[in-house]
């Protein structure tokens, strides 16, 4: 197998991803990271650097190829406070992917590469007929960044680092039921289909190692607002006498995409030990309302709100590896997602609550070229209950009340060629 | 290396189905009778209760009555079954009913009624209302019976000389012909001897004359607003003998406002007044606007505080019969004053303030009743007008009591819709709950279809 194919192999997977860190953000990018809880902006691992701390790349002894791809299995239940059932989301796997190549000279102060990865994206299919439906039916957003990079040691202990992220892909696509029934019996349906313009944000990072045993990074990733225009609209299932209401073809909306700030300390106690701890704020409180906007009717209006009120939230992160031979490598960690949605918000796109997570993994190293990395993550959702009164005083009524749980499990693979 | 990929691949995939497996579970609610036994559940009531919608009873319509809704979450914990009295096969569609079928050119809704698969016999009762055929089934749990109101159920209150069984075909078909005569409906819901029941009547006595524009009719004894002292006695019977003296559980529920109805909300005197003023038809249509006739027979021009009755549309600007007045200048459509709109398409402002008074009073007698049967109170006035003011949002859904729109009245703008009975069981089912300690699940009014639209 050699690079071409890998990047084959990369570009055949779907750019998808289930929410799998608070909000609609992802983080899976590297798969050593992800057995470790997620940490990264304070250790200089490998190439994923560019994602978790470009600053870091420049002490990333090797250059090379790296490619991770996840699975994520999402089971979710859910009960209405008006309805009876319990309501399973319509089985869906997506796969978040990375790609990242790194050069630049081996001994030299500077390093180069680039990093493609999927920090944001939510697929949730619910159950048909479920309470919901008339706020959401299926829920897919995507998002691919591409990220140009370059990192530079200015002295042996303290680099720095950035990359452009450009928003090179990015897909919305949102169903809902329409609370109008046909001479069938039927509800209307509509599908809101459109891609998201290109947009360039910031990477940036910096990273300090006073000494073999210890490390400190921090990143800042700047805020993208993913905007859709002329996106398609498309109803299904509408009586022909309430047509008039339902002219809109086109839709408009912005999704913002926060900016990320994480400090990571990683202690290295001996050689074949690495302990790291991150901390990540996201600034989800940007993220007011979901504004659609119509170039005709849709339901008699041609806008509509929804709020969302998010807040800033915090993610802890603890991992660690230990080097058990020369070719095996073993990783643990966890972490600790605060939900950016408060109390009352909670909608069907993003059915959010507080996450912990129990991570595992391990490298294998085949030969001086070539390691395999494996990780595992258990993302388990608080339970979470909001009532109708909830929505009533949030005046957030176009979502439904219930309790929501769900479970994530993501096994991933990475291959790494060095050079 | 390949090697590698490949033992590793089908290995991962493995532990992310049996991972991936681990479906979380939610625990089903509670559900508890409490201290209420509803093993023979009996409901008192008059269309409200008898599943009337879209202007009609059919078999359709009464499978989605709030007592059938209320009995089939009432199965949940521990309810038996609920019988209804049912047309017979071929007859499903019972009194007929009316169906939308699409929009007139001025966006008015184009109603149809239904009249194939009716249950009715060729036979004129002697109020002149067309006979029903009897309903020949077990004794139903549904005891209700449209149009019926607190005083034409009591046949004392009348000194027996309206008797209710050869009056109203709904209590006619309930009744064998030989009782049609003599039994009145206190006497009748006296037979069934129930665990639970609910009762909500009252509304007839308040809302025949409402929906008449305050004009009582000759032809019907029980057509103008209930006077509170046979309303008091008549409220108290019925109570006393459904509930057995109050040592049977259940809830009463009392008579909401009627002029927030889509029946009289749904054609507004500044509409009409803003279509006339620019009908090209009507010489000097500018200065001329709508001029109704009031209860007290004073003729004016209408204000915004009157309301129109849903039926007043097909009558305004319609050709005038008085030859004085030829077309163009219709009913309604003139300043001189000569041919004003009929007192029954109007409650003027006047009209509506004695109602409203009214329902208050009749509303402290059911509240007082209640006490002393130790009833509970489904406070559906104060509910209505919360969902008047407000929608009723549920499930991502606003349901107002808007005319077809609104999903929770019908198209006869009296009557919920389904979705509508849904709520009203709802809130029955919270009362019940608190009052009993019980855990009755509710439903998902969305479950239940509101307007169909053509």
């Amino acid at each position: 197998m050699n690079v071409k194919s890998l990047l084959l192999v990369g570009s055949a997977l779907l750019a998808a991803t289930a929410a799998t860190a608070g909000g609609f953000q992802v983080s899976l990018a590297g798969i050593k990271n992800n057995g470790m809880g997620g940490v990264g902006a304070g250790l200089a691992l490998d190439q994923a650097s560019m994602f978790y701390n470009p600053g870091a790349l420049a002490m990333v002894r090797e250059r090379g190829v790296q490619m991770g791809a996840n699975a994520t299995f999402a089971r979710q239940a859910f009960r209405a406070e008006f309805g009876g059932d319990e309501r399973n989301l319509r089985n869906s796997v997506v796969n978040p992917f990375s790609l990242f190549a790194g050069f630049g000279p081996a001994e030299g102060k500077w390093k180069a590469g680039i990093a493609v990865y999927t920090p944001f994206g939510s697929n949730l299919r619910y159950a048909d007929g479920w309470e919901g439906r008339f706020s959401l039916t299926d829920i897919d957003l995507k998002s691919v960044f591409v990220q140009p990079t370059v990192s530079f040691a200015v002295t042996d202990q303290l680099s720095v680092g950035l990359g452009v992220a450009v928003l090179a892909y990015g897909s919305v696509n949102l169903q809902r039921d329409i609370p109008v029934t046909n001479s069938q019996g039927q509800y209307g349906h509509v599908e809101l289909d459109g891609q998201a313009e290109h947009k360039v944000g910031l990477n940036a990072g910096v990273f300090f190692k006073p000494s073999e045993k210890l490390s400190v990074g921090v990143s800042y990733r700047s805020k993208i607002d993913a905007t859709v225009e002329g996106g398609d609209v498309t109803f299904s299932n509408l009586p022909a006498s309430a047509k008039a209401s339902f002219q809109g073809t086109e839709f408009g909306v912005t999704i913002p995409l926060p900016a990320t700030t994480t400090i990571g300390i990683g202690v290295m106690p001996t050689e074949k030990l690495t302990v790291a701890l991150d901390v990540n704020h996201v600034q989800w409180s940007k993220y007011r309302s979901l504004d659609f906007t119509f170039n005709g009717p849709v339901g008699g209006a041609t806008s509509s709100t929804s709020k969302r009120f998010y807040q800033d939230a915090l993610t802890l992160r603890l991992g660690g590896q230990y080097k058990l031979t020369d070719a095996f490598t073993v990783r643990a960690g966890g972490s600790y997602d605060m939900s950016p949605v408060k109390d009352g918000y909670v909608s069907p796109e993003t059915p959010d609550a507080d996450r912990i997570g129990v991570t595992a993994g391990a490298s294998y190293k085949a030969g001086e070229h070539f390691s395999v990395d494996i990780s595992t993550q258990f993302i388990s959702l608080q339970k979470r209950t909001q009532t109708q009164q909830d929505l009533l005083n949030n005046k957030t009524t176009d979502r439904v009340a219930g309790t929501y749980k769900t479970q994530i499990v993501i096994p991933g693979i990475g291959l790494n060629y060095t050079f | 290396m390949i090697t590698l990929f490949k033992k590793t691949m089908p290995g991962l995939a493995l532990l992310g189905l049996v991972l991936g497996g681990c479906q979380p579970e939610l625990d089903a609610p509670k559900a508890d009778k409490g201290s209420a036994d509803f093993s023979k559940y009996v409901s008192v009531g008059n269309s409200l209760t008898a599943g009337y919608s879209n202007g009609g009873v059919s078999n359709a319509s009464q499978a989605q009555s709030y007592p059938a809704i209320l009995a089939q979450q009432f199965k949940k914990v521990g309810g038996g079954e609920f019988v209804q009295p049912v047309f017979a096969a071929g007859q499903e569609n019972g009194s007929g009913f009316l169906r939308f079928t699409g929009f007139n050119a001025n966006g008015s809704p184009k109603l149809e009624t239904v009249t194939d698969k009716t249950a009715y016999t060729g036979a004129t009762l002697p109020s002149g209302q067309a006979q029903l055929a009897a309903y020949t089934g077990p004794q139903p749990n549904n005891l209700a019976v449209p149009g019926i109101s607190v005083i034409s159920s009591v046949s004392a209150l009348t000194g027996g000389l309206a008797p209710y069984g050869v009056i109203n075909p709904y209590f006619n078909r309930l009744l064998p012909a030989a009782e049609a005569p003599t039994k009145d409906y206190l006497t009748y819901i006296g037979q069934a001897s129930p665990t639970f029941f609910t009762m909500w009547l009252g509304n007839n006595d308040v809302l025949t004359y409402a929906t008449n524009g305050g004009v009582a009719s000759a032809s019907n004894p029980f057509s103008g607003l209930s006077d509170t002292t046979r309303f008091g006695i008549g409220y108290r019977a019925l109570l006393a003998t459904i509930s057995k003296n109050g040592t049977v559980k259940g809830a009463v529920a009392n008579i909401p406002g009627v002029s927030a109805l889509p029946y009289f909300t749904t054609v507004r005197v500044n509409a009409i007044n803003a279509s006339i003023k620019a009908n090209p038809n009507i010489p000097n249509a500018s200065t001329a606007s709508l001029f109704i006739t009031t209860g007290k027979g004073e003729v004016r021009a209408a204000l915004p505080t009157d309301l129109l009755v849903l039926t007043s549309s097909a009558v305004i600007g319609t050709p005038s019969t008085n030859p004085a007045n030829p077309f163009p200048v219709g009913v309604g459509y003139t300043a001189t004053q000569s041919n004003p709109l009929p007192s029954q398409y109007v409650l003027d402002a006047d009209e509506l303030s004695a109602i409203t008074s009214r329902t208050a009073q009749l509303n402290s007698i059911i509240a007082k009743s209640a006490r002393q049967y130790k009833q509970p109170v489904v406070d559906m006035n104060s509910f209505f007008s919360t969902i008047v003011n407000n929608g009723f949002a549920i499930n991502a859904v606003n349901n107002t009591t808007a005319y077809i729109s609104g999903n929770l009245f019908s198209l006869d703008g009296v009557h919920p819709t389904s979705r509508g009975y849904a709520v009203v069981a709802n809130e029955f089912i919270r009362v019940i709950n608190q009052t009993y300690g019980a855990s009755v699940p509710m439903v998902n009014p969305n479950d239940y279809s509101g307007v169909t639209f053509p």
